[in-house]
């Protein structure tokens, strides 16, 4: 028995994955995919975990994505602990110690960006599920999602280096342009007028700080518990009072809630938005998104 | 032995609680995200109660776990149960499951200490994860009541097929049900094939097949083959608030030997629909004695549970269950509290 197991385990030690041309990303995000496809153009191939119509907090650690991830040279994560309940198994399942968490095929984006709302002092789960880390939404903002795009082409430059001015080049070009694009829209929503937005979820910090909008409500009590009765009575008494006129659903989430807002503020807009790349079957790349989110604002496109 | 333990866990405590202050201002670009992430493991408490009709509330047990890498090719996990001794009442302590897994190398996980069996998808389950109250039949009824779980030695290693596929190997001490041959130098040998196909976005289905063999008390060898399969759906639109799986288990085990071969087989299958973000309707049919000569040897059950779950970390379930034996038929309805405080859990798929 023991001389049999000796032989099959020294059987199992040569599957090794074979060797790759092109350099094989896994992103966690639609997101984060198309950032590094748009970087790595014909010299890597790249997949993403979860879809875009999908709650990024609660996806499961099916295994068909640690395969994806076995044969991968780089894993890109949103990190600030978005993807805890779920990444880890994954890659625990993976098997693959180049992407280990702190070697070089583990790219956390969450480190290239300045982080919103990260808690000081005690933290509690009394109040909900809080991110430890920081709010990790910042793929809404297009200047975040900028110096992430430079951070994907530094990595990819390190680790394919014959092609790094090529990765760099458009690494920067993508920063350019979100940083010229955030410009017109600012003036677009100053346009608007609307200043003020409630959100189902603290999904949209980012975007809000960077657009200078408020967003003085979020209908779920606490992060990851679903709106109470009370506590739509009070956002609603809250949007009356302070005159506010918009409220965003994420995709993701059940949009009935919208219907109860708008019978008893007259004049109130609810929108379900996507709030990721390919959330919404036309929304394609991240200038999609934030073009869809401008406009929707605008109440060009309802 | 059993105070060095007790030790053990005291020192993690403090040292957990000593450094459990979140105090991270700094937001500085290019710092890592987790910048004060104190080295000690990751610890968590899960505890688990329930009120049966008829006997009463107890708390049913409390689990401790611990997991950190170790070093740059090892993790490690230790998890604690407290429990109740059935024959003393007394409330005791036991390492439920503590070994040291591979992370370095490439598509193959070897691990060792002491750990659960790959011997269907259900023993690899702690009681608190278990999708009803207790244990199928036959895993109890051949298994015994931790199932199988012992010290030993497992390799798992992904097998090069287009859907996720692994093979593992494991070896553990023969000091368990229903196998105890007293010999210390002997081994279960487990063996286990898995397989996964994502059907598309929404549907997976899985299929397992697992045995073991070792030796037993009567000098001969018993055997145990298994079979997990496995759908799961959740729609990559509107997933939030709906799913379903339809787990089935199949395991039979032969006792060759004096003084007449001995065998126990059943199956299992149980449906689990997620009709809102919070709540769960599950049923599951489960029966021993497939092969009985007789029905005094045969047992089925029928079960019911709703279950409610205000977070992730919460969890209130209520279970109806019918058992026919024989001539008897039980009735039995219990509510069970789940309570799980410190890391956050990493779901397993
Ligand atoms: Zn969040």
């Amino acid at each position: 028995m023991k001389r049999h197991l000796w032989i099959a385990l020294s059987a199992i030690l040569f599957f090794t994955p074979t060797a790759q041309a092109k350099l094989k990303v896994v992103t966690t995000t639609p997101d984060l995919r198309v950032l590094a496809s748009e970087i790595g153009g014909d010299f890597i191939e790249v997949e993403s975990i979860a879809k875009g119509t999908q709650d990024y907090h609660y996806i499961e650690a099916k295994p068909s994505y640690m395969l994806k991830i076995n044969k991968a040279d780089l894993v890109i994560s949103v990190g600030l602990d978005l993807e805890v309940g779920w990444l880890p198994s994954i890659l625990q399942g993976a098997r693959n110690p180049k992407v280990n968490p702190g070697s070089q095929g583990y790219l956390e984006a969450g480190s290239l960006v300045r982080r919103l709302e990260v808690p000081t002092g005690n933290i509690t789960r009394a109040d909900g599920d809080v991110h430890p880390a920081g709010n990790p939404h910042y793929s809404l903002d297009p200047i975040a999602m900028g110096s992430v795009a430079v951070g994907i082409a530094d990595r990819l430059a390190e680790m394919d280096p014959r092609h790094g001015a090529y990765y760099r080049e458009k690494g920067q070009s993508i920063q350019v342009r979100f940083t010229k694009k955030s410009a017109a829209w600012l003036e677009r929503l100053k346009k608007s007028k609307i200043t003020q937005i409630i959100t189902y979820h603290k999904t949209f910090s980012y975007f809000f700080e960077r657009f200078q909008i408020a967003n003085p409500a979020i209908l779920e009590p606490k992060p990851g518990i679903p709106p109470t009765a009370a506590h739509v009575l009070e956002v609603i008494g809250l949007m009356k009072t302070h005159k506010i006129s918009l409220v965003l659903v994420e995709n993701y989430f059940d949009a009935t809630i919208g219907k109860r807002i708008q019978d008893e503020v007259p004049g109130a807009r609810i929108a379900s938005v996507p709030v990721a790349v390919e959330g919404a079957s036309e929304v394609k790349n991240l200038d999609d998104l934030y073009e869809k989110l401008v406009s929707v604002i605008e109440g060009k496109n309802p | 032995m059993h105070s060095h333990r007790v030790t053990f866990i005291l020192a993690s405590f403090s040292l957990f609680f000593s450094t459990a202050v979140f105090a991270q201002t700094g937001t500085n670009v290019g710092a890592p995200a987790a910048p004060s992430k104190p080295l000690n493991p990751d610890m968590s408490i899960n505890f688990l109660g329930v009120a049966r009709m008829y006997s009463g509330f107890a708390l049913q047990e409390a689990e401790m776990q611990f997991i950190a890498d170790v070093d740059p090719y090892f993790r490690a996990n230790a998890l604690f149960a407290v429990s109740k001794n059935a024959t003393t009442g007394e409330y005791g302590i036991a390492p439920e499951e503590i070994f040291f897994e591979t992370i370095s190398i490439p598509s193959l996980t070897v691990k060792a200490g002491k750990f659960k069996a790959a011997l269907t998808r259900h023993n690899l389950l702690h009681s608190h994860a278990f999708p009803f109250i207790s244990a199928p039949i036959v895993n109890t009824e051949l298994l015994g009541d931790e199932g199988l779980n012992n010290a030993g030695i497992s390799a798992a290693a992904l097998v090069p097929l287009p859907w996720f596929s692994e093979f593992t190997l494991q070896g553990f001490t023969n000091s368990s049900t229903p196998f105890n041959s007293g010999n210390s130098g002997d081994w279960i040998g487990v063996a286990q094939f898995r397989n996964l196909w994502d059907l598309n976005d929404d549907l997976t289905l899985e299929f397992n097949l697992s045995g073991a063999q070792g030796k037993n008390a009567y000098a001969g060898k018993t055997n145990i083959v298994a079979s997990d399969l496995i759908f799961k759906w959740r729609p990559a639109v509107g997933g939030k608030y709906q799913a379903l799986i339809w787990q089935s288990e199949f395991l039979s085990g032969t006792m060759r030997g004096k003084p007449s071969d001995d065998s126990v087989d059943g199956w299992a299958s149980w449906l689990q629909y997620q009709f809102a973000q919070r709540w769960w309707a599950q049923t599951r049919y489960d029966m021993t004695g497939i092969s009985a000569a007789t029905r005094a040897n045969q047992k089925k059950r029928l079960s019911f549970l709703v279950g409610f779950f205000p977070s992730e970390f919460s969890g209130f379930r209520l279970e109806y269950g019918r058992t026919e034996q024989v001539a008897t038929t039980d009735h039995a309805l219990a509510l069970q509290f789940n309570i799980s405080i410190g890391a956050h859990p990493a779901h397993a798929y």
